[in-house]
């Protein structure tokens, strides 16, 4: 066979190869110095509205990498089962050379995409507020946003001090992040000597919420805090203007997407606060002004705190990989021991992969809008 | 307030619920199988009335026949894609087509309308009704109202027109149906027309109070089944009383125990029902079923 043939012989074979075995595929776009970092998040489900912010912000970051720096990514649906996630996750592994992974906003499923991540030893960068995953000891997850410890001492902080509150009413949803955050509310509430009246977990496809609020009210609460997700939260508000609730309402991190406020008339929303990382649309800061520009040409929406978040967690990977980082080890080390600071806060793992320890709270002032009211730097 | 509330809600939700059950009962009736793409069906209503009101300034019962007319004709292009082709296939195939559709359902709103819920455009405008000193929820009433004229109105096309006869001819013996003259297959397309027409009500009436999203279809086809099965498969009324059932327990004996209680106490009713009565409350007058 001649030099040529076999060169053409050698490399079809290597492609033969490559293409039946797709964990060779990795190491051969490792040298090439692309940035394998694959987005799987819920674009459809309960939490779409959540994973569509997290997919939007991470694909900004993605978009927007310095000169010079390769990026090759996908986008992956996690859908609203935690198995439909952990099959994407096998999915990007198999294909080898990922970096980094974004991972779901959806508690159930980063608790079971946890332990494959620590087998194949590839970091999880995710949004989620769901406490657990940041309390087993797994050093392959990085939460870019206020675990329920930092988010709800805020939220509880804000009732009995600022408020001065002390028989709350709380309902959560039925799933990890409701749940999670109720552990922690009712932990601090007690910390706070405030006493939690009533308190109910509620379905995610639940429509009427009168009930739980006529509950609220007759047990004489003097707040009610909600630990819900988007889509409840706007038919909760709605329901207790129709109704008369009539006692102040803190709302948990969805109230502040506008896509939840925009569902609500300024009246019915007017005067409730929601705890939140931050509020980029109320945001004066001329960087994320700028950044919320380029978000609504690119998407067409309001950006929200989901989205800003999303975005600063890839930044903060990408920045690592400026710096060096390659390989998914290189990378966890870089983001276990890194600081980054981002649009909406300074990030820095506190040894166990929470990276975001700020929080505040936003209420709406009479007219409807979003104006932070309260800010709380460094709980966590 | 609040008692006359959760009522006015209790009754809204179920209203809805049985317009989707109905459009269950009907298609079931008419071909024996299940159609489990109905809440996805409800959904695509919801939103075609949300697209509608950002196109045109009408008000809600104005745009409702017109949603519903759509949604019928989209009921005939459901039948001929998802119904007709598989028609001499086991049962078994036609459900999994109606899920199948249901999906492309879901992911075309999410693609269309994005994954955030959508408020609707209400029935009526303005707020609450004051009278004899009491203040009732307008839009659970205009619910209740529309929901009330729509099942009377079926029941009357199905008992006292000729149409009627035919479709019901159709449901009860398809080759008796097609041995005296009766064009079955036209017949079929009506019924989905008229089942999806309703779907579309119902989920327009849901997007103004409840808002609408694209992954509502699910939970609402559950209830549905749930309604028909409590009530009894192949009668209007099991469907009403079922949907209606299906309600209180989300409503009413929430109040009384806790939400994650009335829906387990809901699902040991259907347990109840099935063994007690496996026709349901009501009764059936067809055999098999997907």
């Amino acid at each position: 066979m001649r030099p040529i043939q076999t060169t053409i012989a050698m490399i079809a074979l290597a492609a033969a190869v490559a293409l039946i075995h797709p964990g060779l595929i990795g190491p051969a776009m490792a040298q090439t110095g692309a940035i394998r970092i694959p987005v799987l998040v819920p674009l459809t489900g309960p939490l779409a509205l959540e994973g569509t912010s997290q997919r939007n912000g991470a694909v900004m970051a993605l978009t927007d990498a310095p000169v010079g720096v390769r990026i090759e990514y996908e986008v992956l649906d996690t859908g609203a089962a935690p198995e439909t996630a952990v099959n994407a996750l096998e999915r990007v592994l198999a294909r080898g050379g990922v970096s980094v992974i974004v991972a779901p906003i959806f508690g159930a499923q980063m608790l079971a995409m946890l332990p494959i991540a620590a087998e194949r030893k590839v970091p999880l960068i995710t949004i989620s507020g769901t406490a657990q995953l940041t309390e087993m000891g797994n050093p392959y997850v990085f939460r870019f946003f206020p675990n329920d410890s930092v988010a709800k001492t805020a939220h509880a902080l804000y009732v009995v001090e600022a408020l001065g509150k002390k028989r709350p009413a709380v309902l959560f949803q039925t799933t990890a992040y409701g749940q999670s955050g109720r552990q922690h509310l009712a932990a601090n509430f007690a910390r706070l000597g405030a006493t939690v009246v009533f308190e109910e977990g509620l379905d995610i496809n639940l429509k009427d919420f009168l009930p739980a609020l006529i509950k609220a009210k007759q047990a004489n609460a003097d707040a009610l805090v909600l630990q819900l997700h988007a889509a409840p939260t706007a038919l909760l508000l709605r329901q207790a203007a129709s109704m008369g609730l009539g006692i102040p309402i803190v709302a948990g991190s969805a109230m502040h997407q506008p896509t939840t406020a925009a569902l609500l008339q300024p009246a019915e929303r007017k005067g409730v606060c929601a705890e939140s990382a931050s509020s980029p649309v109320s945001s004066i800061d001329p960087a994320v002004e700028r950044w919320v520009a380029a978000y609504r040409r690119e998407f067409g929406a309001e950006p929200d705190d989901f989205a800003l978040t999303q975005y600063d967690a890839v930044r903060m990977a990408i920045d690592a990989a400026v710096q060096g980082a390659r390989g998914p080890e290189e990378m966890r080390a870089a983001l276990a021991s890194g600081n980054f600071t981002g649009l909406a806060m300074t990030y820095k793992s506190d040894g166990m992969g929470n990276m975001a320890h700020d929080a505040i709270i936003m209420c709406y002032d009479d007219q409807g809008r979003p104006r932070i009211d309260r800010r709380y730097p460094r709980l966590g | 307030m609040s008692a006359i509330q959760l009522t006015a809600n209790g009754l809204a939700l179920g209203a809805s619920y049985a317009l989707v059950a109905l459009g269950f009962v009907l298609i079931v009736n008419a071909t024996g199988a299940v159609n489990f793409a109905q809440g996805d069906l409800a959904v695509a209503g919801g939103f075609l009335t949300v697209a509608l009101a950002g196109v045109v300034n009408l008000p809600g019962v104005v745009l409702l026949p017109i949603a519903m007319v759509a949604m019928a004709g989209f009921g005939v292009a459901f039948a001929y894609l998802a119904y007709f082709p598989l028609r001499h296939q086991p049962p078994a195939t036609v459900f999994i087509s109606t899920i199948a559709f249901g999906i492309v359902l879901e992911n075309g709103a999410n693609g269309l309308f994005g994954a955030a819920p959508r408020l609707g455009p209400p029935l009526l405008p303005g707020g609450p009704v004051e009278l004899s000193g009491l203040i009732l929820p307008r839009q659970s009433l205009a619910i209740v109202a529309v929901t009330c004229v729509l099942i009377a109105g079926l029941q009357f096309v199905l008992m006292h027109t000729q149409f009627g006869r035919r479709l019901r001819a159709t449901a009860q013996d398809a080759e008796m149906a097609r041995a005296v003259g009766i064009p079955v297959g036209a017949m079929i397309a009506w019924t989905f027309a008229l089942a999806i027409g309703l779907a579309g009500a119902a989920g327009m009436l849901l997007s103004n109070q409840f808002f609408i999203a694209p992954g509502d279809g699910t939970n609402l086809m559950l209830k549905a089944y749930i309604a028909v099965t409590i009530g009894g498969w192949g009668r209007i009324w099991g469907a009403v009383a079922g949907a209606l059932i299906v309600a209180f327990f989300e409503t009413i004996l929430a109040v009384l125990l806790s939400q994650s209680a009335a829906e387990m106490f809901l699902y040991l009713a259907v347990l109840v029902v099935l063994g007690l009565r496996p026709r349901g409350l009501l009764g059936e007058t067809i055999g098999r079923r997907a």
